[in-house]
């Protein structure tokens, strides 16, 4: 365990710019968006999460795969982005959620897009001192401290962050910053207590044992479509998700070139699937009811138990028929 | 990557957003939590409706038409060949042979500019744009009776409402910002009553639907409010202090029984009863309505009635309450207010008035025409009579929006000459002689003013594709080779200029617009803005209650024609499909027209679900696979009208609003067979 003083966080992050993109939350306006690191937009003191985690960067909204042109000897030109990054502020939530995509994408088939970035993208996540609204992390065991999952991991102690090392890569950016000092007893302490008091600061609670335990036995409860009558169909809770990993394919003309793209995609339209013929799961309640079985049943089975949700909440925030998911699980508990 | 904070091009609720750009190319979206609308939320149009930015069907250069089709022009050899047009044009048959559409879609400085152009450079008032086909009654009714013909609340106020009464608004696939205002406030507790005669995601939520018949609003509201009069639930203090005309309200609501209102709507008594109760006893009642209400032959007397209603029970004029008229487009409040019109000024200053045209023919040194001029229906139908000669259409497209698309065709052919700007070669710019390209929101500054009356900045984001130009530009580029100057640096430069003739902006200044932007009435640079309206007292002083009576639709089911056909949106497209149907996921998640049919009618017409039907009505007749629900009105059929290869505007009726000459989109007679 180190210490770093909080003044000389920019300055770590700057040293880091010859060798990496540095990627880091920064106050836009009055938002908070991660972005390509500006040290006087740095946002350090930040509560809570941005709207979109920085999963973009292992997974983009918009990803050229490879270009082709038609009409001639077809030749193509695939794109792999191997840029050496470092991603600073990453809350425990969304380091979970890049434990799912890991899995998903290092599994029975190998993502060469998606391992490119994440084989040269190091994460230094950030502790949560207090909850939002919507997040219910400390129920699901994935926050609002961090365990695993990261190079380094930030916990802010005041004026100076504690931070822990989680891997030999994460280890070199230490020594080789020579800012960082060793931590005292006192200072793992305070992390400890910080920890306890941030588990007190979530509202939002949820008995997931008993949510797991009632799933399979729910399937066809009334609770399913009057959620569903409540979806507007845009996609967002997919869009914001750190976990969901689905994409579509489309070609995409660019004048002569035809440029083959990837996009997020959403569970939630009709429209979802329809690569493979059709999507099988026709009304919107089958769909909503999909999402929720898929991170609370499906992925805990096919992936050592680990919860395809992270509890960040996002999804809550983005809804414009104001679906709960967490309402949805308190709800699934008490049948 | 480059992020740049602009506002959505889409519907009226204003949203903002960043826009991702990597080499001069939108590659992600942003919500902005701070924005007090979107709050970090968007609708799918707002997360995935941008891809046609960079479509390859583009246009990006000039085209002139020639006997085989068009070819590629300069810039220059296009201006020539349109001001020789427009100079020939003139000088044979004068001022008035031209007419101009304006855009909705585009950004106010361009709205001014274009208004400008027809007024001070062509020297007539034919200007009009889509508004004139989606709340031209608003406009009329509102001002009639409140005194300003636009939105009273708030976006944000609706959540604190204590009811809700949504008539003639899919607010969910419309407005999604505005209807997640109101699914909070029915979790907050608040009481919501939907009129509708499709049975709408909001209206599943409410607490009452009252599923009435298309084109019986007037006798519905005069339903509800005898039975305020006669339960003595009006706001007698209200009345007195704040309006004028009840008596003649009274009179003409007395004349209206119950089970008359009953039997014209197809609602049943206690439920116009209980709605009036539920509505009237609420001390927070707003109103939200759009085109259910204004698309009708007697859209401004369905207008009326709503603010007789909001008045009649002192919901209006005091925060969360209010008549709240949800504007389609990003900007076509402010294509009204920058007066895009073909009676007013910017500001809603009276082309008639003396005074008001003294002022701006002094801003813009020329002599200004004192008519008014054609309304969008009317410059077609007077193609046809020889009164107008050449057109010029930027961004709108008039062969899939508007009514009884035959005539309009026939019209627009018969033209001596076609100037269209567009983004796309749509449907209408196919028929032009010369095609001029604009560019996306995402190229170009300006402004739009959404329907909660607030201006917001749009933000350059990318280089114009190609060849293409600001429309700003181009609109300046072509007053100049017409003789008449206009020199801008910028659109702020333009703003400037507005600001300085219209009361209601004076305020503004793209400084005062970073952040959350500002909410006319403005009138000086440190008012703050103006969530609602009519406070202390309304626009015109007192509010006027504007007796009317239920006039039936212009056109009624009959033997052969016995379905009535309504008209309107979904939530993955927008308006003719330009831009949306070029995007993979809307397209993906509705790519082509349907009929939606009650299950009842389907199984007696004998076509099932999925199954292609022909609609025919007297003016002409479209193929397309019927859907076959259990939330429509038995009786009734609706057709989206995004749908150019099945166009429900081939069926609809140009008959208008005598006023407001809005054209009733939302009442036709049909017939279904199998297709």
């Amino acid at each position: 365990m180190k210490i770093l003083d909080k003044a000389k966080l920019s300055q770590f992050l700057e040293g880091l710019k010859p060798k990496y993109e540095v990627i880091a939350p920064l106050h836009e306006g009055k938002d908070i968006l991660f972005g390509r690191l500006d040290s006087t937009k740095l946002a350090i003191d930040f509560v809570g999460k941005t709207r979109l985690s920085p999963k973009e960067y292992l997974f983009p909204q918009r990803e050229v795969l490879f270009t082709f042109e038609e009409n001639k000897k077809v030749e193509i030109k695939a794109y792999l982005d191997e840029t050496k990054r470092v991603i600073w502020g990453i809350r425990p939530c969304d380091l979970h959620g890049i434990k799912i995509l890991n899995m998903v994408y290092f599994s029975d088939y190998i993502d060469p897009y998606y391992q490119a970035r994440s084989t040269n993208t190091l994460l230094l996540g950030l502790n949560c001192n207090e909850a939002e609204a919507s997040c219910f992390c400390s129920s699901l065991g994935t926050g609002p401290f961090a365990r695993e999952g990261f190079d380094l991991l930030f916990t802010d102690l005041g004026d100076t962050f504690l931070v822990e090392i989680g891997s030999k890569a994460g280890e070199m950016l230490i020594e080789e910053a020579n800012l960082f000092i060793e931590a005292a007893e006192k200072d793992k302490e305070k992390a400890k207590m910080l920890e306890s008091k941030s588990k007190q600061s979530f509202a939002n609670q949820i008995d997931i044992k008993k949510v797991e335990g009632k799933l399979p036995d729910v399937l066809d409860n009334p609770l399913w479509a009057e959620e569903a009558d409540k979806c507007f169909l845009c996609g967002a809770c997919n869009f914001v998700c750190p976990a969901c990993h689905c994409f579509n394919i489309e070609d995409i003309k660019v004048g002569q070139r035809t440029e083959r793209v990837r996009y997020w995609d959403s569970c939630q339209l009709g429209g979802f699937t329809q690569m493979a013929a059709y999507n099988s799961r026709t009304a919107q309640v089958e769909r909503l009811r999909q999402r929720i079985y898929h991170k609370f049943s499906y992925i805990p089975d096919r992936y050592n138990g680990q919860l395809g949700c992270t509890g960040c909440g996002r999804c809550i925030d983005v809804c414009l028929g104001e679906i709960d998911i967490a309402q949805i699980l308190r709800k699934v508990a008490n049948e | 990557m480059k992020r740049i904070l602009t506002t959505c091009e889409f519907c009226g609720c204003g949203c903002n957003f960043y826009l991702g750009v990597e080499d001069n190319r939108v590659v992600a979206i942003y919500p902005s939590v701070s924005h007090p609308v979107s709050q970090g939320r968007l609708c799918i149009k707002g997360w995935q409706g941008h891809e046609y930015i960079h479509s390859s069907e583009r246009l990006t250069t000039p085209l002139i038409k020639e006997k085989d089709g068009f070819r590629e022009a300069s810039w220059d050899e296009t201006y020539r060949v349109i001001a020789d047009k427009f100079n020939q044009i003139r000088s044979q048959y004068g001022n008035d042979s031209i007419a101009v559409l304006s855009s909705a879609k585009c950004t106010n400085e361009e709205n001014y500019l274009m208004q400008k152009f027809a007024r001070a450079c062509l020297g007539t008032n034919n200007v009009d744009h889509c508004a004139r086909l989606c709340h031209a009654s608003t406009v009329v009714g509102l001002a009639a009776t409140l005194g300003s013909g636009a939105m009273t609340n708030s976006i944000n106020e609706i959540e604190g409402a204590d009811v809700i009464f949504i008539i003639g608004s899919n607010t969910t696939e419309q407005h999604p910002l505005i209807a997640n205002r109101i699914i909070r406030a029915i979790e907050r507790g608040a009481e919501v009553i939907v009129a509708d005669p499709r049975k709408t995601q909001l209206a599943k939520l409410c607490s009452l639907h009252l599923m009435h018949k298309p084109g019986s609003d007037v006798a519905l509201l005069n339903g509800m409010m005898s039975v305020i009069i006669s339960e003595g639930l009006e706001d007698k203090e209200f009345i007195a202090e704040r309006t004028e005309g009840f008596e003649g309200l009274k009179k003409a609501v007395a004349d209206c029984t119950l089970e008359r209102s009953s039997e014209i709507a197809g609602v049943p008594v206690e439920s116009i009863i209980e709605a009036a109760r539920i509505y009237a006893e609420s001390k927070k009642s707003i109103i939200v309505y759009s085109m259910g209400i204004t698309q009708h032959s007697t859209g401004v007397d369905n207008v009326m009635s709503c603010a007789n209603l909001a008045m009649l029970t002192g919901n209006v004029g005091k925060e969360f309450t209010g008549v709240d008229p949800l504007r389609g487009q990003n900007n076509v409040q402010g294509a009204c207010d920058m007066g895009a019109l073909p009676n007013v000024f910017p500001g809603y200053q009276s082309v008639t008035d003396e005074k008001l045209r003294a002022k701006f023919e002094k801003a813009w040194g020329v002599n200004l025409p004192s008519q008014s001029g054609l309304t969008v229906v009317e410059m077609l139908s007077s193609v046809l009579e020889g009164k107008i000669k050449t057109m010029y259409i930027m961004g709108e497209n008039p062969m899939v929006s508007d009514p009884d698309l035959n005539h309009v065709e026939e019209c627009l052919k018969a033209l001596d000459f076609l100037t269209v700007q567009d983004i796309f070669l749509t449907e209408t710019a196919s028929l032009a002689d010369v095609v001029l390209p604009g560019v996306s929101f995402a190229e170009k500054d300006g402004t739009f003013t959404s329907t909660e009356r607030r201006i917001q900045r749009v933000r350059k984001a990318i280089e114009p594709l190609g060849n293409s130009k600001p429309d700003w530009k181009i609109i300046t580029d072509l007053s100049s080779r017409l003789g008449y100057t206009m020199e801008y640096d910028s659109p702020a430069e333009i703003m400037t200029e507005v600001v300085e003739l219209t009361p209601i902006y004076g305020g503004i200044s793209y400084e005062r617009l970073e952040g959350e932007g500002l909410q006319w009435p403005c009138p000086t640079p440190d008012h703050p803005g103006t969530p609602y309206l009519h406070k202390g007292s309304f626009s015109r002083g007192l509010g006027k209650f504007s007796p009317v009576s239920y006039k039936p639709p212009m056109e009624l089911p009959d033997v052969d024609y016995p379905f009535i056909l309504t008209t309107g949106r979904i939530s993955f497209h927008f308006h003719t499909g330009t831009m949306t149907r070029k995007d993979w996921a809307l397209d993906r998640e509705c790519p082509k027209g349907y009929v939606e049919v009650n299950s009842e009618d389907a199984k007696e017409l004998g076509i099932r679900d999925g199954q292609m039907a022909k609609v025919i009505s007297q003016r002409g007749e479209i193929n397309l696979p019927l859907r076959s629900v259990d939330t429509i009105r038995r009786g009734v059929v609706f057709i989206p009208f995004h749908f150019a290869e099945a166009a429900a505007n081939r069926l609809t009726a140009a008959n208008l609003d005598p006023v407001a000459k809005i054209p009733e989109y939302k009442v036709c007679a049909c017939r279904l067979e199998r297709g």
